[in-house]
């Protein structure tokens, strides 16, 4: 009996309390609430869920370390952790090849037409490394690739000057995509230094290049390496590239792997265990990076950087900047005109004339493929909604942080940051683990899409919104708060309109790269959610290579707008800052 | 917004009716009838190429105004694990399968995924479609896996004659093959491969560096443009490129081609039942097959005939392969492929 009772009486004692308490709420609290309800929807839940399966079985749920054994009890699937490091290193070993000289013609030298290296950056940025693979298959396919068959055609060999479908096609593919980070981490670094040292040394009759490589060089050494290891981590992480050069040249990668674990048999289970080493190798890096950047011990490095001068290097500047186009030419220029010739050709193959010309692909594209239009639709309007819902987010979070609104706002802060140490491809499958199957099933719709969007770019949109609601001094609001005007009032006509610029930029910021992410789509479209990330994809193992370079260009074009936008609203450091 | 739009598309349907109700019997009317208030349906499909996917689905929208078809196409494996996935997640998106691996329908029926079904169509479907399973599937495609080269690259003498040819050194780094992890006809020519050659002989295409396509469409793709010199081909794509004027010749295996029937199927919790048994129906009839024909397939209506300039499915030398094996090999050849290719 009493048993029956006791539950009763404690209800009866609780409820008035709760009541009390959550009437004395104050609304920035409720807020909170709110804010964290959804951060943890968006960030915990798939990481936790992630976890949880990995010691899953199939189907039952029961408890297990099946998964684990499966995941790394098998030759072939170490084989493929070591080849993804192996491809990380080696892609930023390219990448610093490629960006240090240009970040230091750029910053330290009196190169001529230095808008240059910058568009060659910029053309790294627009071009997805996906695209840069298709038209470096157009142009280096072993034996039908120009590139190529000119080579036969010159000297006569059999062998082809370079096989886009190796190790070494996959290493260049990334490194052309990702040295601009490489670039952007050098060249800050460069420009904090001051040009005294280096005519300390000059003074004592060293040469201009021994200077650069023995004292400029290890100045910004902390700064290289910070690049070096995003690069490592986004060649780890990246799926594209892989899958399209990757399972042709017979190397298998994380990636792949991964993507083969979902196949059949489907094992999601184990993918959750085998994506471990992913997320725990970028959690660490990144903490290594972020003390590598912080570190203080470069006295040199103080912030305003001292008197700095440009170096006169004489005809090496005319060196410098032909690399720099070269560079260029490789990331974007080649593989971007290679595919536009394409996508209006009828057959790849056949070269540029005029009997090859056609409009057909387009007009396939856009007006009768239902498949394409709809994915094209879905693309931008994912991106749309979740830039939308994240730049939301994060000017909410932004803000009770600057403000201070409530206690321990810093949570949120901490959240909002975290998906940035969380790889694309192991989000999504994060993502799948918790909100595909039911409860939620949001398997296959268009929401899984779009909320997996909003986690994995939240960081974008928190970074450009903390950074516009720290420039703005709170003292304006008060003022406002003073004449008895309430927040609300201060946030609509004195905070929203001065933060117009971040507004644009941390919508831009994550709309670009939302349009096109291929990894965290690829786990989670469904029939009817398909994006042209995907499609493009599914497309190349068709070889239909004309219609791939036609959708390629509408991303291309697209993209190449609304950078554009970007910089006409924004200004000139959009898309080039280092602070993420 | 959109109930106006279906209203419309419903009223037009209704004009344009009367005028096809004379060519429809009535257990096709009726289907019709059901299917229009459905008014759309999800086709998994792997045995066509995605161009000619999407225009079976506009001609039978045509001929059905008022049904919409999704088209979702992937490699065989690739599209059975998608519905394994909808399967385990309790979500049922896909109306009608056609897959590429005959032991895919055979795994799918034993767990009761497949809804039993005859097209009322389904006797005027020529002689080799019609030895399938009753009931549940009904062959869409009769594709044989042979061989291809480039007329450019290799001449006629030197072009391999049987599949063991294929592990020949001197095809170093022309050679073009499929990956049986991803294609569902890669998957039963592996498992024939075995069986005629045992294991040496992907360690023979291993060692001659080949290019590994994830479709069966990619080889004869890849050879018809010049990237590759010899390969694995599916018959109809090399077909439809030797038609197209691309240099690329058939070779009929000395050994046997492996025939690959592709099912198509309705499935048990489809969401729009009426749609696809219409749209299964609509496979096996003319319009489909004279499309097929002008792609390089083989007709399964009676009434069309086969390609020209290309041999018949009777003149084909044909593999002995039994469907049991076909079944039982695919899984475990897929991870052999693995192991020795290293991916």
């Amino acid at each position: 009996m009493t048993d029956n009772v006791s539950p009763i009486a404690a209800r009866g004692d609780e409820s008035p309390g709760l009541v009390r308490r959550l009437r004395n709420l104050e609304p920035s609290n409720l807020l909170w609430i709110l804010l964290f309800g959804v951060l943890v929807v968006l960030v915990v839940g798939p990481i936790g869920f992630l976890l949880k399966v990995s010691f899953q079985e199939g189907g039952n749920g029961a408890f297990t370390f099946d998964n684990y054994i499966e995941a790394y009890g098998r030759w072939r699937y170490l084989q493929a952790l070591i080849n993804s490091c192996l491809l990380g290193a080696c892609t930023a070993a390219l990448s610093v090849v490629f960006a240090v000289p240009m970040a230091w013609a750029v910053s330290r030298t009196n190169m001529p037409a230095k808008w240059f290296a910058w568009a060659s950056v910029l053309g790294a940025f627009i071009l997805p490394p996906y695209l840069t693979s298709i038209g470096w298959i157009l142009i280096a396919g072993p034996n039908s690739g120009w590139l190529n068959e000119g080579w036969r055609w010159v000297t006569g060999a059999e062998a082809p000057l370079f096989n886009i479908y190796s190790f070494f096609g996959m290493v260049l593919m990334i490194a052309l995509n990702a040295f601009p980070f490489i670039f952007l981490f050098t060249k800050a670094g460069l420009d904090m230094i001051s040009t005294e040292m280096e005519e300390a040394a000059a003074i004592l009759g060293s040469p201009t290049w021994y200077t650069s490589l023995r004292i400029t060089l290890p100045l910004v050494w902390p700064s290289i390496l910070g690049g070096i290891i995003i690069v490592f981590l986004e060649s780890i992480a990246l799926f594209g590239v892989p899958a399209i050069l990757g399972i042709p040249a017979r190397i298998n990668l994380v990636t792949t792997q991964l993507f083969q674990f979902f196949g059949y048999p489907f094992k999601m289970e184990v993918a959750a265990a085998y994506a471990m080493p992913l997320l725990l190798i970028t959690v660490s890096l990144i903490y290594v990076q972020r003390l590598l950047l912080n570190r203080k011990g470069f006295v040199t490095q103080t912030g305003k950087g001292g008197e700095r001068r440009e170096l006169e290097i004489g005809r090496w500047k005319w060196a410098l900047l032909a690399w720099c186009g070269f560079v260029g030419a490789l990331a974007m220029y080649l593989p971007g005109y290679t595919m536009v010739v394409a996508s209006f050709s009828e057959a790849w193959g056949k070269g540029l004339s005029f009997s090859n010309l056609t409009l057909a692909n387009y007009y396939d594209i856009l007006f009768v493929s239902r498949l394409t239009q709809e994915a094209i639709v879905n693309s931008f309007y994912f991106a749309g909604v979740a830039a939308f819902c994240a730049l939301g987010l994060a000017l909410c979070v932004a803000y009770i942080v600057t403000r201070g609104l409530v206690p321990f706002a810093n949570v949120l802060a901490f959240l909002c940051m975290a998906p940035f140490v969380i790889p694309g491809i192991v989000l999504a499958i994060g993502f799948y683990a918790a909100y595909a199957p039911p409860p939620l099933s949001l398997y296959g719709t268009s929401a899984i899409i779009i909320v997996a969007f909003i986690a994995r770019f939240l960081p974008i949109s928190y970074g450009t919104a903390a950074a516009g609601m720290r420039s703005i001094n709170p003292e304006m609001e008060e003022a406002v708060r003073v004449l008895g005007g309430g927040r609300l009032t201060a946030i609509r006509h004195v905070v929203a309109p001065l933060l117009k610029k971040t507004l644009f930029a941390g919508f831009l910021l994550v709309f670009i790269p939302a349009t096109r992410e291929l990894s965290a789509a690829i786990f989670l479209v469904g029939p009817n959610s398909r994006v042209m990330s995907v499609l493009i994809f599914d497309m190349t193992e068709e070889g239909r290579f004309e219609a791939v370079a036609a959708i390629g260009c509408i991303i291309l074009v697209t993209t190449t707008f609304f950078v554009w936008l970007g910089f006409k609203l924004v200004g000139r450091d959009f898309m080039m800052r280092t602070n993420h | 917004m959109k109930k106006l739009l279906t209203t419309v598309a419903l009223a037009f349907a209704a004009a344009t009716a009367p005028a096809l109700a004379q060519d429809m019997s009535p257990e096709v009317q009726a289907l019709y009838d059901a299917a229009k208030e459905e008014g759309e349906l999800t086709w998994y499909v792997a045995q066509f190429s995605t161009g000619l996917a999407e225009d079976m689905g506009a001609i039978f929208t045509e001929k059905y105004p008022g049904v919409v078809v999704n088209v979702i196409r992937a490699t065989g494996q690739v599209v059975y694990a998608r519905l394994a996935q909808d399967v385990r997640a309790g979500v049922a998106q896909a109306d009608v399968f056609s897959g590429s691996d005959i032991g895919h329908l055979h795994e799918l029926k034993k767990q009761g995924q497949l809804m039993e079904f005859t097209p009322p169509d389904a006797d005027t479907v020529r002689e080799p479609f019609k030895d399938m399973q009753p009931g549940f599937w009904y062959a869409t495609t009769a594709n044989p896996t042979v061989m291809a080269y480039n007329t450019d690259q290799v001449s006629a003498e030197d072009a391999p004659k049987n599949w063991s040819d294929l592990t020949d050194p001197k095809w170093k780094g022309v050679l073009a093959v499929t990956h049986p992890g991803f294609s569902g006809s890669a998957g039963s020519w592996a498992v024939l491969m075995k069986k005629l050659y045992g294991h040496e002989f992907f360690e023979g295409i291993r060692d001659n560096d080949p290019y590994i396509g994830r479709s069966m469409i990619d080889p004869p793709t890849v050879i018809a443009a010049g990237e590759r010199g010899v390969g694995i081909a599916v018959f109809s794509v090399a077909v439809r490129n030797k038609l197209a004027g691309n240099p690329i010749e058939i070779i009929y295996p000395t050994d046997g081609s492996k025939l690959t029937f592709g099912g198509t199927a309705v499935l048990a919790n489809a969401p729009h039942p009426n749609a696809a048994k219409l749209f299964v129906n609509f496979m096996l009839g003319k319009e489909v097959s004279e499309l097929q024909v002008k792609s390089g397939l083989l007709p399964v209506h009676k009434d069309v005939s086969p390609p020209e300039g290309v041999r018949s499915l009777e003149e084909i030398p044909l593999a002995d392969l039994t469907e049991e094996e076909v079944v039982e090999g695919v899984q475990p050849i897929i991870e052999e492929w693995r192991d020795v290719f290293g991916g």
